[in-house]
Protein backbone atom coordinates (compact mmCIF):
# COMPACT_ATOMS: atom_id res chain seq x y z
CA UNK A 1 0.00 0.00 0.00
CA UNK A 2 2.06 3.32 1.10
CA UNK A 3 4.93 3.37 3.01
CA UNK A 4 5.07 5.41 6.25
CA UNK A 5 7.63 6.80 8.42
CA UNK A 6 7.08 7.05 12.26
CA UNK A 7 9.11 9.56 14.14
CA UNK A 8 8.41 8.80 18.14
CA UNK A 9 10.88 8.45 20.91
CA UNK A 10 9.11 5.85 22.22
CA UNK A 11 9.95 2.26 21.34
CA UNK A 12 7.17 0.71 22.30
CA UNK A 13 4.63 3.05 20.85
CA UNK A 14 6.48 2.82 17.62
CA UNK A 15 6.40 -1.14 17.86
CA UNK A 16 2.42 -0.98 18.39
CA UNK A 17 1.51 1.58 15.39
CA UNK A 18 4.02 -0.80 13.07
CA UNK A 19 1.81 -3.76 14.00
CA UNK A 20 -1.26 -2.08 13.23
CA UNK A 21 -0.03 -0.39 10.39
CA UNK A 22 1.74 -3.83 8.83
CA UNK A 23 -1.88 -4.94 9.36
CA UNK A 24 -3.24 -2.63 6.78
CA UNK A 25 -0.90 -3.78 4.53
CA UNK A 26 1.54 -0.80 4.59
CA UNK A 27 5.45 -0.39 4.65
CA UNK A 28 6.38 1.12 8.08
CA UNK A 29 9.98 2.74 8.64
CA UNK A 30 11.00 3.65 12.05
CA UNK A 31 13.00 6.72 13.51
CA UNK A 32 13.32 7.15 17.51
CA UNK A 33 14.48 11.15 17.30
CA UNK A 34 13.28 14.23 14.83
CA UNK A 35 16.93 14.43 13.49
CA UNK A 36 16.47 10.61 12.70
CA UNK A 37 13.20 11.20 11.06
CA UNK A 38 14.60 13.79 8.49
CA UNK A 39 17.36 11.33 7.74
CA UNK A 40 15.17 8.65 7.21
CA UNK A 41 12.75 10.95 5.12
CA UNK A 42 15.54 12.08 2.46
CA UNK A 43 16.95 8.19 2.34
CA UNK A 44 13.61 6.67 2.18
CA UNK A 45 11.47 8.92 0.35
CA UNK A 46 7.92 7.68 2.10
CA UNK A 47 4.68 8.07 0.90
CA UNK A 48 3.44 9.81 4.49
CA UNK A 49 5.04 10.80 7.93
CA UNK A 50 3.41 10.46 11.18
CA UNK A 51 5.18 12.87 13.94
CA UNK A 52 5.22 12.84 17.56
CA UNK A 53 6.02 16.48 18.76
CA UNK A 54 7.73 16.54 22.59
CA UNK A 55 10.55 14.57 21.57
CA UNK A 56 13.98 14.98 23.51
CA UNK A 57 16.28 16.96 20.97
CA UNK A 58 14.30 18.72 17.98
CA UNK A 59 10.82 18.75 18.64
CA UNK A 60 8.04 17.73 15.88
CA UNK A 61 7.19 21.12 14.79
CA UNK A 62 10.70 21.89 13.90
CA UNK A 63 10.95 18.74 12.11
CA UNK A 64 7.79 19.17 10.17
CA UNK A 65 8.89 23.06 8.64
CA UNK A 66 12.53 21.11 7.63
CA UNK A 67 10.48 18.05 5.97
CA UNK A 68 8.16 20.48 4.37
CA UNK A 69 11.19 22.43 3.31
CA UNK A 70 12.19 19.48 1.10
CA UNK A 71 8.82 18.52 -0.36
CA UNK A 72 6.00 20.65 0.41
CA UNK A 73 3.20 18.08 -0.34
CA UNK A 74 4.35 14.86 1.90
CA UNK A 75 1.38 14.17 4.06
CA UNK A 76 1.89 14.77 7.54
CA UNK A 77 0.40 13.93 10.83
CA UNK A 78 1.50 15.58 13.82
CA UNK A 79 0.70 12.46 16.82
CA UNK A 80 1.22 13.68 20.25
CA UNK A 81 -0.41 13.57 23.50
CA UNK A 82 -0.28 17.06 24.40
CA UNK A 83 -3.87 19.30 22.60
CA UNK A 84 -1.94 22.24 23.59
CA UNK A 85 0.42 22.49 20.51
CA UNK A 86 -2.77 23.45 18.17
CA UNK A 87 -2.48 27.00 20.08
CA UNK A 88 1.69 26.85 18.45
CA UNK A 89 -0.12 28.13 14.93
CA UNK A 90 2.88 26.35 12.97
CA UNK A 91 1.13 22.75 13.61
CA UNK A 92 -1.17 24.42 11.27
CA UNK A 93 0.88 23.62 8.21
CA UNK A 94 0.31 19.71 9.00
CA UNK A 95 -2.10 17.76 7.00
CA UNK A 96 -4.00 16.56 10.37
CA UNK A 97 -3.16 16.36 14.22
CA UNK A 98 -3.83 13.38 16.06
CA UNK A 99 -4.26 13.48 19.82
CA UNK A 100 -2.20 10.60 20.99
CA UNK A 101 -4.15 7.20 22.84
CA UNK A 102 -4.20 3.53 23.59
CA UNK A 103 -7.28 3.32 20.42
CA UNK A 104 -5.22 3.73 16.76
CA UNK A 105 -8.69 3.88 14.92
CA UNK A 106 -8.10 7.85 14.52
CA UNK A 107 -4.40 7.15 13.30
CA UNK A 108 -5.60 5.02 10.81
CA UNK A 109 -8.68 6.44 9.78
CA UNK A 110 -6.91 9.48 9.32
CA UNK A 111 -4.06 7.75 7.35
CA UNK A 112 -6.12 6.32 4.76
CA UNK A 113 -8.35 9.84 4.75
CA UNK A 114 -4.97 11.57 3.56
CA UNK A 115 -3.57 8.73 0.99
CA UNK A 116 -6.90 8.59 -0.94
CA UNK A 117 -7.01 13.03 -0.78
CA UNK A 118 -3.63 12.39 -2.20
CA UNK A 119 -4.34 9.47 -5.15
CA UNK A 120 -7.45 11.94 -5.75
CA UNK A 121 -4.67 14.84 -6.56
CA UNK A 122 -2.73 13.25 -8.76
CA UNK A 123 0.73 13.75 -9.67
CA UNK A 124 2.61 17.00 -7.85
CA UNK A 125 1.59 20.11 -9.34
CA UNK A 126 4.52 22.02 -11.24
CA UNK B 1 -15.70 77.51 6.85
CA UNK B 2 -18.46 75.93 5.11
CA UNK B 3 -20.17 73.16 6.34
CA UNK B 4 -20.95 70.09 4.02
CA UNK B 5 -22.47 67.16 5.45
CA UNK B 6 -20.14 64.47 6.54
CA UNK B 7 -20.23 61.13 5.65
CA UNK B 8 -20.44 59.40 9.33
CA UNK B 9 -17.37 57.61 10.34
CA UNK B 10 -17.54 54.31 11.66
CA UNK B 11 -15.11 53.36 14.41
CA UNK B 12 -13.93 50.79 16.56
CA UNK B 13 -13.79 50.87 20.25
CA UNK B 14 -10.40 51.13 21.60
CA UNK B 15 -10.76 47.35 23.23
CA UNK B 16 -10.86 45.93 20.20
CA UNK B 17 -7.88 48.11 18.87
CA UNK B 18 -5.67 46.94 21.78
CA UNK B 19 -6.33 42.97 20.44
CA UNK B 20 -4.95 44.05 16.35
CA UNK B 21 -1.71 43.21 15.66
CA UNK B 22 -0.58 44.96 11.86
CA UNK B 23 1.69 43.51 9.99
CA UNK B 24 3.48 45.88 7.77
CA UNK B 25 5.52 44.24 4.91
CA UNK B 26 8.30 46.03 4.43
CA UNK B 27 10.90 43.46 2.54
CA UNK B 28 10.18 44.56 -1.12
CA UNK B 29 13.24 44.67 -3.55
CA UNK B 30 11.28 47.66 -5.38
CA UNK B 31 13.73 47.05 -8.44
CA UNK B 32 11.46 49.19 -10.44
CA UNK B 33 12.69 51.86 -7.89
CA UNK B 34 16.67 51.54 -8.95
CA UNK B 35 18.78 53.19 -8.42
CA UNK B 36 17.06 54.77 -5.41
CA UNK B 37 16.80 51.25 -4.20
CA UNK B 38 20.71 50.67 -4.64
CA UNK B 39 21.67 51.02 -1.17
CA UNK B 40 17.99 51.11 0.57
CA UNK B 41 14.83 49.04 0.55
CA UNK B 42 11.58 50.73 -0.93
CA UNK B 43 10.07 52.13 2.00
CA UNK B 44 13.20 53.48 3.25
CA UNK B 45 13.68 55.85 -0.24
CA UNK B 46 13.12 59.51 1.07
CA UNK B 47 9.90 61.32 0.02
CA UNK B 48 8.49 64.60 0.15
CA UNK B 49 11.73 66.10 1.67
CA UNK B 50 11.93 65.11 5.08
CA UNK B 51 10.04 61.85 4.60
CA UNK B 52 10.53 57.93 4.20
CA UNK B 53 7.90 56.09 2.08
CA UNK B 54 6.81 54.40 4.95
CA UNK B 55 5.99 57.03 7.48
CA UNK B 56 3.10 57.37 5.77
CA UNK B 57 1.73 53.81 6.36
CA UNK B 58 2.85 54.03 10.01
CA UNK B 59 1.00 57.44 10.32
CA UNK B 60 -2.01 55.74 9.36
CA UNK B 61 -1.61 53.12 11.96
CA UNK B 62 -0.47 55.74 15.06
CA UNK B 63 -3.70 58.23 13.52
CA UNK B 64 -5.80 54.92 13.69
CA UNK B 65 -4.85 53.83 17.15
CA UNK B 66 -3.14 50.80 15.71
CA UNK B 67 -0.20 50.71 17.80
CA UNK B 68 1.07 46.65 17.95
CA UNK B 69 3.10 46.47 14.74
CA UNK B 70 5.58 44.34 13.27
CA UNK B 71 7.43 45.82 10.37
CA UNK B 72 8.52 42.48 8.26
CA UNK B 73 11.85 43.69 6.42
CA UNK B 74 14.20 41.92 4.55
CA UNK B 75 16.51 43.39 1.87
CA UNK B 76 18.81 46.02 2.65
CA UNK B 77 17.07 47.07 5.64
CA UNK B 78 19.70 48.74 7.55
CA UNK B 79 18.47 52.36 6.52
CA UNK B 80 15.01 51.19 7.32
CA UNK B 81 15.81 50.20 10.13
CA UNK B 82 17.86 53.08 11.22
CA UNK B 83 14.86 55.55 10.77
CA UNK B 84 12.50 53.53 12.10
CA UNK B 85 14.86 53.67 14.93
CA UNK B 86 14.81 57.57 15.25
CA UNK B 87 11.81 58.55 14.12
CA UNK B 88 9.21 55.73 15.74
CA UNK B 89 10.18 55.73 18.98
CA UNK B 90 7.21 56.84 20.58
CA UNK B 91 5.40 53.57 21.68
CA UNK B 92 5.64 52.54 25.15
CA UNK B 93 6.01 49.28 25.07
CA UNK B 94 5.29 48.79 29.17
CA UNK B 95 2.12 49.65 28.04
CA UNK B 96 1.85 47.01 25.01
CA UNK B 97 2.67 49.54 22.39
CA UNK B 98 5.21 48.73 19.53
CA UNK B 99 6.58 48.82 16.50
CA UNK B 100 9.36 46.51 16.03
CA UNK B 101 11.10 45.58 13.14
CA UNK B 102 11.99 42.06 12.27
CA UNK B 103 14.33 40.89 9.67
CA UNK B 104 13.82 37.33 8.96
CA UNK B 105 14.38 34.35 11.65
CA UNK B 106 14.13 31.30 9.01
CA UNK B 107 12.24 29.45 11.78
CA UNK B 108 9.83 27.91 9.60
CA UNK B 109 11.62 27.89 6.07
CA UNK B 110 14.94 28.21 5.08
CA UNK B 111 14.54 31.02 2.27
CA UNK B 112 14.27 34.59 2.51
CA UNK B 113 10.25 34.90 1.64
CA UNK B 114 8.66 34.18 -1.47
CA UNK B 115 5.86 36.18 -1.50
CA UNK B 116 3.41 38.58 0.91
CA UNK B 117 1.77 35.56 2.14
CA UNK B 118 5.02 33.44 2.90
CA UNK B 119 6.18 36.70 4.82
CA UNK B 120 3.32 36.19 7.31
CA UNK B 121 3.46 32.46 7.57
CA UNK B 122 7.04 32.69 8.38
CA UNK B 123 6.19 35.18 11.01
CA UNK B 124 3.11 33.28 12.43
CA UNK B 125 4.88 32.51 15.98
CA UNK B 126 4.29 36.07 16.62
CA UNK B 127 0.72 35.32 16.67
CA UNK B 128 1.06 31.98 18.25
CA UNK B 129 2.48 33.82 21.33
CA UNK B 130 -0.04 37.40 21.02
CA UNK B 131 -2.91 35.31 20.39
CA UNK B 132 -4.48 38.78 18.06
CA UNK B 133 -8.12 38.74 17.28
CA UNK B 134 -7.53 40.68 14.46
CA UNK B 135 -4.29 41.04 11.72
CA UNK B 136 -3.91 44.16 9.51
CA UNK B 137 -1.83 43.46 6.83
CA UNK B 138 -0.13 46.92 5.19
CA UNK B 139 2.58 47.50 2.76
CA UNK B 140 5.17 49.78 3.69
CA UNK B 141 5.42 51.16 0.00
CA UNK B 142 2.08 52.68 -0.70
CA UNK B 143 1.47 56.98 -0.21
CA UNK B 144 -1.99 57.41 1.40
CA UNK B 145 -3.98 58.76 4.39
CA UNK B 146 -6.85 55.99 5.82
CA UNK B 147 -8.60 55.42 8.52
CA UNK B 148 -7.83 51.89 9.14
CA UNK B 149 -10.68 51.70 11.82
CA UNK B 150 -13.15 51.72 9.24
CA UNK B 151 -12.24 49.31 8.08
CA UNK B 152 -12.03 47.45 11.14
CA UNK B 153 -15.62 48.06 11.53
CA UNK B 154 -16.83 47.15 8.41
CA UNK B 155 -15.21 43.45 8.79
CA UNK B 156 -16.55 42.82 12.26
CA UNK B 157 -19.83 44.64 11.61
CA UNK B 158 -20.22 42.52 8.31
CA UNK B 159 -19.48 39.38 10.11
CA UNK B 160 -16.43 38.96 7.49
CA UNK B 161 -13.57 36.44 7.62
CA UNK B 162 -11.18 38.33 5.37
CA UNK B 163 -11.61 41.76 4.14
CA UNK B 164 -9.66 43.88 1.28
CA UNK B 165 -9.57 47.76 0.83
CA UNK B 166 -10.63 48.59 -2.65
CA UNK B 167 -9.90 51.82 -4.73
CA UNK B 168 -12.64 52.56 -7.78
CA UNK B 169 -9.70 53.25 -11.20
CA UNK B 170 -10.45 54.34 -14.79
CA UNK B 171 -10.71 51.08 -16.64
CA UNK B 172 -7.79 52.38 -18.88
CA UNK B 173 -5.79 51.61 -15.83
CA UNK B 174 -7.07 48.16 -14.92
CA UNK B 175 -4.01 46.56 -16.40
CA UNK B 176 -1.90 47.67 -13.53
CA UNK B 177 -3.93 46.63 -10.59
CA UNK B 178 -5.40 43.23 -9.06
CA UNK B 179 -8.96 43.57 -10.47
CA UNK B 180 -11.64 42.25 -7.52
CA UNK B 181 -14.99 41.61 -8.74
CA UNK B 182 -18.10 41.77 -5.99
CA UNK B 183 -21.22 41.03 -6.12
CA UNK B 184 -24.33 43.95 -4.70
CA UNK B 185 -23.27 43.68 -1.16
CA UNK B 186 -19.56 44.14 -1.79
CA UNK B 187 -19.00 40.41 -1.28
CA UNK B 188 -15.70 39.38 -3.17
CA UNK B 189 -16.53 37.20 -5.93
CA UNK B 190 -13.44 37.10 -8.11
CA UNK B 191 -10.49 38.62 -9.01
CA UNK B 192 -8.51 39.49 -12.57
CA UNK B 193 -5.07 40.17 -12.16
CA UNK B 194 -3.76 43.15 -14.47
CA UNK B 195 -6.53 42.64 -17.35
CA UNK B 196 -5.72 43.83 -20.44
CA UNK B 197 -9.07 43.38 -22.24
CA UNK B 198 -10.87 45.70 -20.46
CA UNK B 199 -13.01 48.55 -22.93
CA UNK B 200 -10.59 51.65 -21.89
CA UNK B 201 -14.40 53.84 -22.19
CA UNK B 202 -15.62 51.21 -19.32
CA UNK B 203 -17.37 51.92 -16.14
CA UNK B 204 -14.80 52.52 -13.42
CA UNK B 205 -12.93 49.03 -11.59
CA UNK B 206 -12.53 48.22 -8.11
CA UNK B 207 -8.30 47.59 -7.43
CA UNK B 208 -6.77 46.22 -4.44
CA UNK B 209 -4.79 48.50 -2.34
CA UNK B 210 -2.88 45.44 -0.52
CA UNK B 211 -4.64 46.23 2.79
CA UNK B 212 -6.19 43.24 4.26
CA UNK B 213 -7.83 42.93 7.56
CA UNK B 214 -8.29 38.89 8.70
CA UNK B 215 -9.68 37.09 11.83
CA UNK B 216 -6.54 35.32 13.23
CA UNK B 217 -7.78 31.98 12.47
CA UNK B 218 -8.92 32.57 9.01
CA UNK B 219 -5.21 34.19 8.30
CA UNK B 220 -3.46 31.38 10.09
CA UNK B 221 -4.98 28.66 7.65
CA UNK B 222 -5.33 30.05 4.87
CA UNK B 223 -0.92 31.23 5.13
CA UNK B 224 -0.34 27.78 6.27
CA UNK B 225 -2.57 25.89 3.31
CA UNK B 226 -0.74 28.22 1.03
CA UNK B 227 2.32 27.55 2.26
CA UNK B 228 2.06 24.13 1.18
CA UNK B 229 0.85 24.60 -2.07
CA UNK B 230 3.69 24.10 -4.72
CA UNK B 231 2.19 26.05 -7.50
CA UNK B 232 1.17 29.26 -5.45
CA UNK B 233 3.56 32.26 -6.05
CA UNK B 234 2.66 33.16 -1.88
CA UNK B 235 0.57 36.27 -2.49
CA UNK B 236 -1.86 37.49 -0.70
CA UNK B 237 -3.48 39.39 -3.93
CA UNK B 238 -2.76 36.66 -6.18
CA UNK B 239 -3.15 33.67 -4.38
CA UNK B 240 -4.63 33.48 -0.82
CA UNK B 241 -7.85 35.70 -1.35
CA UNK B 242 -8.76 33.82 -4.27
CA UNK B 243 -8.33 30.50 -2.66
CA UNK B 244 -10.30 32.03 -0.04
CA UNK B 245 -12.98 32.96 -2.09
CA UNK B 246 -13.03 29.49 -4.07
CA UNK B 247 -13.57 27.77 -0.98
CA UNK B 248 -16.61 30.44 -0.31
CA UNK B 249 -15.04 32.02 2.54
CA UNK B 250 -17.19 35.37 3.70
CA UNK B 251 -15.05 37.74 1.85
CA UNK B 252 -15.15 41.22 1.44
CA UNK B 253 -14.26 44.33 -0.09
CA UNK B 254 -14.25 47.49 1.51
CA UNK B 255 -14.50 51.02 -0.01
CA UNK B 256 -11.76 53.65 0.44
CA UNK B 257 -12.14 56.67 1.61
CA UNK B 258 -9.71 59.39 2.63
CA UNK B 259 -8.57 60.34 5.92
CA UNK B 260 -8.26 64.21 7.56
CA UNK B 261 -10.07 67.19 6.69
CA UNK B 262 -10.59 66.60 2.73
CA UNK B 263 -11.03 62.90 3.00
CA UNK B 264 -9.64 62.78 -0.91
CA UNK B 265 -9.51 58.84 -1.52
CA UNK B 266 -5.58 59.85 -2.89
CA UNK B 267 -3.85 56.22 -3.00
CA UNK B 268 -0.54 55.73 -4.89
CA UNK B 269 1.37 52.48 -5.30
CA UNK B 270 4.92 53.32 -5.67
CA UNK B 271 5.76 51.34 -8.30
CA UNK B 272 7.98 52.87 -10.80
CA UNK B 273 10.54 55.95 -10.66
CA UNK B 274 7.74 58.47 -12.60
CA UNK B 275 5.18 56.79 -10.02
CA UNK B 276 7.47 58.32 -7.38
CA UNK B 277 7.99 60.99 -9.03
CA UNK B 278 4.48 62.09 -9.39
CA UNK B 279 3.09 61.04 -6.24
CA UNK B 280 6.25 63.70 -4.80
CA UNK B 281 5.01 66.38 -6.97
CA UNK B 282 0.92 65.92 -5.66
CA UNK B 283 2.41 67.22 -2.81
CA UNK B 284 3.85 70.57 -4.27
CA UNK B 285 0.80 72.56 -5.72
CA UNK B 286 -1.14 75.76 -4.52
CA UNK B 287 -3.99 72.88 -3.38
CA UNK B 288 -2.37 69.77 -3.22
CA UNK B 289 -3.75 66.28 -4.17
CA UNK B 290 -1.95 65.20 -1.04
CA UNK B 291 -2.16 67.71 1.85
CA UNK B 292 0.83 67.45 4.52
CA UNK B 293 -0.20 70.23 6.28
CA UNK B 294 -3.67 68.93 7.37
CA UNK B 295 -3.62 68.57 11.37
CA UNK B 296 -6.50 66.52 11.15
CA UNK B 297 -4.26 63.47 9.69
CA UNK B 298 -0.67 64.14 10.63
CA UNK B 299 2.12 62.72 8.63
CA UNK B 300 5.24 61.94 11.04
CA UNK B 301 8.86 61.37 10.34
CA UNK B 302 11.92 61.30 12.20
CA UNK B 303 12.98 65.24 13.48
CA UNK B 304 15.59 67.07 12.11
CA UNK B 305 18.42 68.84 13.76
CA UNK B 306 18.62 71.64 11.57
CA UNK B 307 18.16 74.86 10.81
CA UNK B 308 15.46 76.72 9.92
CA UNK B 309 15.61 77.13 5.93
CA UNK B 310 17.23 79.97 4.34
CA UNK B 311 16.84 82.22 1.31
CA UNK B 312 19.28 85.07 0.30
CA UNK B 313 20.44 87.67 -1.54
CA UNK B 314 17.28 89.70 -2.47
CA UNK B 315 18.16 90.76 -5.99
CA UNK B 316 21.68 93.10 -5.28
CA UNK B 317 23.36 91.43 -8.54
CA UNK B 318 21.56 91.06 -11.62
CA UNK B 319 19.56 87.73 -11.92
CA UNK B 320 20.93 86.71 -8.19
CA UNK B 321 17.82 85.88 -6.73
CA UNK B 322 17.38 83.62 -3.60
CA UNK B 323 13.95 81.96 -4.02
CA UNK B 324 11.38 79.10 -3.86
CA UNK B 325 8.05 78.85 -5.32
CA UNK B 326 5.64 75.37 -5.74
CA UNK B 327 7.98 74.13 -4.03
CA UNK B 328 8.46 72.37 -0.70
CA UNK B 329 11.78 73.01 1.17
CA UNK B 330 13.35 71.17 4.18
CA UNK B 331 14.99 72.66 7.23
CA UNK B 332 19.12 73.41 6.77
CA UNK B 333 18.39 74.08 3.02
CA UNK B 334 20.00 77.54 1.53
CA UNK B 335 18.75 78.86 -1.33
CA UNK B 336 21.40 81.03 -2.00
CA UNK B 337 20.87 83.41 -4.75
CA UNK B 338 19.34 80.32 -7.10
CA UNK B 339 15.55 79.86 -8.30
CA UNK B 340 13.75 76.97 -6.84
CA UNK B 341 10.15 76.00 -8.80
CA UNK B 342 7.77 73.08 -8.71
CA UNK B 343 10.77 71.04 -6.58
CA UNK B 344 10.96 69.94 -3.11
CA UNK B 345 14.60 70.55 -1.63
CA UNK B 346 15.92 67.96 1.31
CA UNK B 347 17.18 68.62 4.37
CA UNK B 348 20.57 70.47 4.02
CA UNK B 349 20.51 71.07 0.46
CA UNK B 350 22.51 73.86 -0.95
CA UNK B 351 21.10 76.04 -4.70
CA UNK B 352 23.76 78.35 -4.99
CA UNK B 353 23.81 81.98 -6.95
CA UNK B 354 22.08 82.46 -10.64
CA UNK B 355 21.50 78.43 -10.73
CA UNK B 356 17.87 76.84 -11.58
CA UNK B 357 16.46 73.97 -10.45
CA UNK B 358 12.72 73.14 -12.19
CA UNK B 359 10.46 70.37 -11.47
CA UNK B 360 13.04 68.48 -9.34
CA UNK B 361 13.48 66.28 -6.42
CA UNK B 362 17.20 67.56 -4.49
CA UNK B 363 17.60 64.49 -1.85
CA UNK B 364 19.33 65.34 1.48
CA UNK B 365 22.96 67.11 1.03
CA UNK B 366 22.41 68.42 -2.65
CA UNK B 367 24.56 70.99 -3.62
CA UNK B 368 23.81 72.78 -6.98
CA UNK B 369 26.86 74.72 -8.47
CA UNK B 370 26.31 78.59 -9.58
CA UNK B 371 24.83 78.68 -12.93
CA UNK B 372 24.30 75.62 -13.08
CA UNK B 373 20.59 73.97 -14.26
CA UNK B 374 18.46 71.07 -12.98
CA UNK B 375 15.37 70.27 -14.87
CA UNK B 376 12.98 67.05 -14.22
CA UNK B 377 15.45 65.05 -12.60
CA UNK B 378 15.21 62.81 -9.12
CA UNK B 379 19.09 64.00 -7.63
CA UNK B 380 19.79 61.64 -4.89
CA UNK B 381 21.50 62.06 -1.05
CA UNK B 382 24.72 64.22 -1.41
CA UNK B 383 25.54 64.41 -4.98
CA UNK B 384 27.44 67.52 -6.01
CA UNK B 385 26.35 69.43 -9.20
CA UNK B 386 29.37 71.28 -10.56
CA UNK B 387 28.97 74.84 -11.72
CA UNK B 388 27.58 75.32 -15.34
CA UNK B 389 26.56 71.80 -15.29
CA UNK B 390 23.52 71.22 -16.60
CA UNK B 391 20.74 68.03 -16.30
CA UNK B 392 17.85 67.66 -18.34
CA UNK B 393 18.50 70.36 -21.13
CA UNK B 394 20.16 68.08 -23.77
CA UNK B 395 18.25 64.67 -23.37
CA UNK B 396 20.95 62.71 -25.94
CA UNK B 397 23.49 64.06 -22.83
CA UNK B 398 21.60 63.19 -20.56
CA UNK B 399 20.80 59.61 -21.76
CA UNK B 400 24.49 59.13 -22.33
CA UNK B 401 25.43 60.02 -19.14
CA UNK B 402 22.51 58.94 -16.62
CA UNK B 403 19.62 57.18 -15.57
CA UNK B 404 16.60 58.26 -17.69
CA UNK B 405 13.62 56.71 -16.98
CA UNK B 406 10.50 56.16 -19.55
CA UNK B 407 8.71 59.45 -18.74
CA UNK B 408 12.27 61.57 -19.27
CA UNK B 409 13.32 61.76 -16.23
CA UNK B 410 17.17 61.96 -15.15
CA UNK B 411 17.73 59.79 -11.95
CA UNK B 412 21.41 60.71 -10.29
CA UNK B 413 22.29 58.22 -7.70
CA UNK B 414 23.49 58.90 -4.34
CA UNK B 415 26.96 60.31 -3.81
CA UNK B 416 27.43 59.84 -7.72
CA UNK B 417 30.68 61.83 -8.73
CA UNK B 418 29.80 64.42 -11.50
CA UNK B 419 32.80 66.58 -13.49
Amino acid sequence: MARILIVDDEANLRLLYRKELEEEGHEVLEAATAEEGIRAFERSAPDLVVLDIRMPGMNGLEAMARILDRDRRIPIILHTAYDSYRDDFTSWAADAYVTKGPDTTELKRTIRRLLEEREHLGPPEI
Amino acid sequence: MATSPRRERKTVHPDVLRRVITFVLAGGKGERLYPLTRDRSKPAVPFGGTYRIIDFTLSNCVNSGLRRIYLLTQYKSASLQLHVKQGWNLFSAELGEYVWTIPPQLRVGTTWYLGTADAVWQNVYILSDEKPSHVVILSGDHVYRMDYREMLAEHIERGAEATMAVIPVPAAEASRFGVVETDTEGRVTGFREKPKDLDPRGPEVLANMGVYVFDTETLVAAVSRDARRESSSHDFGHDVFPALVAEGRRVIAHRFHGAGTDRRPYWRDIGTLDAYYDANMDLVSVSPEFNLYDREWPVRSAPIQAPPAKFVFAGGEKGRIGEALDSLVSPGAIVSGGRVERSILGPGCRVNSWSRVEDSILMDGVDVGRHAVVRRAIVDKGVRIPEGYEIGVDPEADRKRFFVTPGGLVVIPKGELLD
